[in-house]
């Protein structure tokens, strides 16, 4: 080889070493130098973090059926980018969608200044519609397949559906915008209900598509606990029914009905009026939104009677026989009344015929302190601890700051104040035999795979009095429930019924005690013997005529139909005989029931 | 040169041949291998998205039909359909309840009582 070829092969070689090294200098700049600079920008331009939605969980009753559900639902979103002809695009999203097709090309071609690439473009992110129904979403996606249209994705969502509607509505609640629980049950409970969102990195291409094989990291969606509450529909339903004949027959100001198992404290039914339906929330009331059953306080007029009674039979310091001397109805030094005058009472009597000079005269032999401690032992003055908001702990003042006349009218339930669902509980304390049981609204939670996550068994709070005070509390309540006492039209063919009935007079707004407006109740439990339920019927102002609005003729009967529905519904085998003479014997002769009445 | 050495030196080398053609054949088909793999793996990804999608339709679909079964079994639902007639159901009416009396209180455990069943006479 002569100089000038060598020279001529040394100059090439030279030249293509040179050309890979630059080449090599740039790779080397763009991999290592701008390698985080040029990666940022292929994850945005080509990578892309998909959701993967989580469900949020369901509330059932003790039966399995729902009470809120998950409506799935898509979010319509146009990545204008991708969109080759906006016009067609439009005009199929705004057939399917019912939207007017302007607005929509309006949206999809409208450009906005891009930070990234220094000019105006169009958006990659249009919301088109949110909550559109899984049918319509579906035949969209199949039109766009078939023309062959690009850039429209569904993101998966989901309404929170209430099948019953206004049935429950305090217990169960409901989520706002966000989903998360506001209020009942979907509140308290929302830590269990509340799903997580998943996610996963894509990879697309130019076309939108997803390249599989290129997925990144990913997290599973966690789906929310599903919420089995106590409350059996079937005797929720018998009590919305009972409770809006008697809103139709007295129109009170408000009313309130619990059903509760003494044995474990389960919340079988609670309804309230006002309501309100939780599939419509725009427009409802403040008032309607309130669960008086937690939320209210009452005097508790003489369905507080039994906890003064029981109190001193506990203490031992008198027998069921024990005569009291009741002042012919008329108790001079702190100006006391009886409806029904008499000269002496027995302590059994004094429930019977509810006397409030014979109430006042076995709390002042208790004592202020010791009267004091047991309505405490009864659960009044502190929550429950039901797993619902907003629940209050009603009034009841030591012993210090109590008038000279305070040891005779608590004992009647005034001067207290108490929710309706403390004085179920209260109830429950005589009919279970003498335990205070926590109150509970879910029974227990379970996983996505059916697997229990938290149970709530039933729970005693405290040993209230003994088995046999409860045994002869039990009798003057049955009696209460007879022909002699003030409840007779409580009574529930073919079962024995112990209760008390209640008629507190309303506090005006200047203090003192309304003579017009006033508190109806009755609470009580069956069988007597041993109770299935025990059942507050509360209503607040009923309109009926003068003097005729007292809780043994408005209370009582509700309490005696929803009682008669519930025995047959939970299958209780009837085993009372009703005396002759007794309201149902005579009707039960006649081939009525008490729903007739 | 002698015969033998050029005997052996005009011979075709088969064997460094054979050896070019094989590894020839092996690179081309791990070339075409390694191209068939990734489409499938493309492929297949097309297929897992597809399935993908369908799964979650078909979850959704699922979902959907159970919230209008909860809608349309509820107590609330059925109520107002009874009440409009939709479901040929009667009230029970009084004449038609069986009222279980002189229930004899069990005398021992795992014996029989005796009941009786009235219908009450209009």
């Amino acid at each position: 080889m002569n100089r000038t070829a060598r020279t001529r092969a040394f100059i090439t070689c030279f030249l293509l070493a040179g050309c890979f090294t630059a080449f090599s200098a740039r790779l080397v700049h763009l991999q290592v130098t701008q390698h985080d600079e040029y990666l940022a920008l292929a994850r945005k331009t080509h990578g892309e973090r998909q959701k993967i939605h989580g469900r949020r969980g369901t509330i059932t009753d003790i039966r399995g059926e729902p009470l809120a559900q998950n409506d799935p639902v898509k979010t319509v979103v146009v990545d204008a980018t991708l969109v080759k002809d906006p016009r067609s695009l439009a005009r199929v999203l705004a057939s399917s969608l019912k939207l007017p097709e302007a607005a929509i090309f309006e949206r999809i071609t409208r450009e906005v200044f891009s930070e990234t690439q220094k000019k105006e473009v169009v958006s990659p992110y249009i919301v088109v519609k949110r909550e559109v129904a899984q049918g319509i979403a579906d035949d969209l996606a199949s039109q766009l397949a078939k023309r062959k249209m690009r850039g429209v994705s569904f993101e998966q969502s989901a309404n929170r559906i209430y099948p019953n509607g206004h049935m429950l509505c305090h217990v169960v609640g409901y989520v706002n915008g966000a989903g998360q629980g506001v209020d009942g049950v979907e509140r308290t409970m929302d830590s269990y209900l509340r799903s997580y969102e998943g996610f996963r990195n894509i990879v697309i291409d130019r076309k939108g598509n997803e390249i599989v094989p290129y997925r990144g990291e990913e997290h599973e969606a966690r789906h929310g606990s599903n919420v089995r509450l106590t409350i059996d529909m079937g005797l929720q339903n018998i009590v919305e029914q009972e409770l809006d004949a008697a809103i139709k027959q007295f129109r009170p100001k408000g009313a309130t009905v619990i059903l509760m198992n003494p044995k474990t404290g389960g919340i079988l039914a609670l309804a309230n009026r006002p309501n309100f339906n939780l599939n419509v929330q725009d427009g409802v009331k403040s008032e309607a939104r309130l669960n008086l059953a937690i939320s209210a306080q009452v005097e508790p007029g003489s369905t507080f009677k039994p906890v003064t009674v029981a109190a001193v039979l506990n203490e031992k310091l008198v027998t069921p026989d024990t005569v009291f001397d009741v002042d012919n109805g008329f108790y001079e030094w702190c100006k006391l009344k009886d409806d029904h005058p008499s000269i002496e009472l027995t302590v059994n009597d004094i429930l019977v015929r509810s006397s409030n000079i014979g109430a006042a005269k076995l709390a002042m032999r208790l004592g202020d302190q010791k009267f004091f401690e047991y309505i405490h032992r009864f659960g009044f003055g502190e929550q429950t601890g039901v797993a619902l908001p907003g629940e209050i702990k009603g009034v009841i003042h030591p012993p210090h700051q109590w008038s000279k006349i305070s040891i005779t009218r608590m004992p009647m339930g005034h001067e207290v104040a108490a929710t309706p669902l403390q004085i179920v509980t209260a109830m429950c304390v005589i009919a279970n035999g003498g335990s205070l049981m926590m109150p509970q609204i879910v029974h227990d939670i379970t996983d996505d795979g059916g697997t229990v996550v938290s149970a709530f068994p039933p729970r005693e709070v405290r040993r209230v009095v003994s088995k046999r005070t409860t045994e002869q509390v039990r009798k003057a309540l049955i009696e209460v429930v007879s022909k002699k006492g003030t409840a007779r039209l409580a009574q529930v063919l073919g079962f024995q019924v112990a209760g008390k009935t209640g008629t507190a007079q309303k506090r005006e707004e200047n203090g003192r005690y309304s003579h017009d407006k006033h508190v109806c109740s009755f609470v009580g439990f069956l069988p007597a013997e041993d109770p299935a339920f025990v059942a507050l019927v509360l209503i607040d102002e009923a309109q009926t005529k003068r003097g005729q609005d007292v809780g043994g003729l408005v209370a009582a009967p509700v309490f005696s139909r929803i009682g008669e529905r519930a025995a047959r519904y939970l299958g209780l085998t009837p085993s009372f005989e009703e005396p002759e003479g007794s309201v149902v014997a005579k009707e039960g002769k006649n081939g009525g029931t008490l729903r007739d009445r | 040169m002698p015969d033998n050495r050029r005997r052996h030196a005009n011979t075709v080398p088969i064997a460094k041949f054979a050896t070019c053609v094989v590894v020839g054949i092996f690179a081309c088909g791990a070339g075409l291998g390694y191209v068939w793999c990734k489409n499938d793996l493309y492929a297949t990804g097309t297929q897992i998205k597809k399935v993908e999608g369908e799964l979650v339709q078909l979850r959704s679909r699922n979902e959907a039909a159970r919230t209008n079964i909860a809608k349309l079994t509820s107590t609330a639902e059925l109520d107002k359909r009874h009440a409009l007639g939709w479901i040929k159901l009667v009230p029970i009416t009084p004449d038609r309840i069986v009222v279980v009396g002189s229930v004899a209180k069990p005398t021992g455990s795992g014996e029989l009582r005796a009941v009786a069943n009235e219908r009450k006479q209009e």
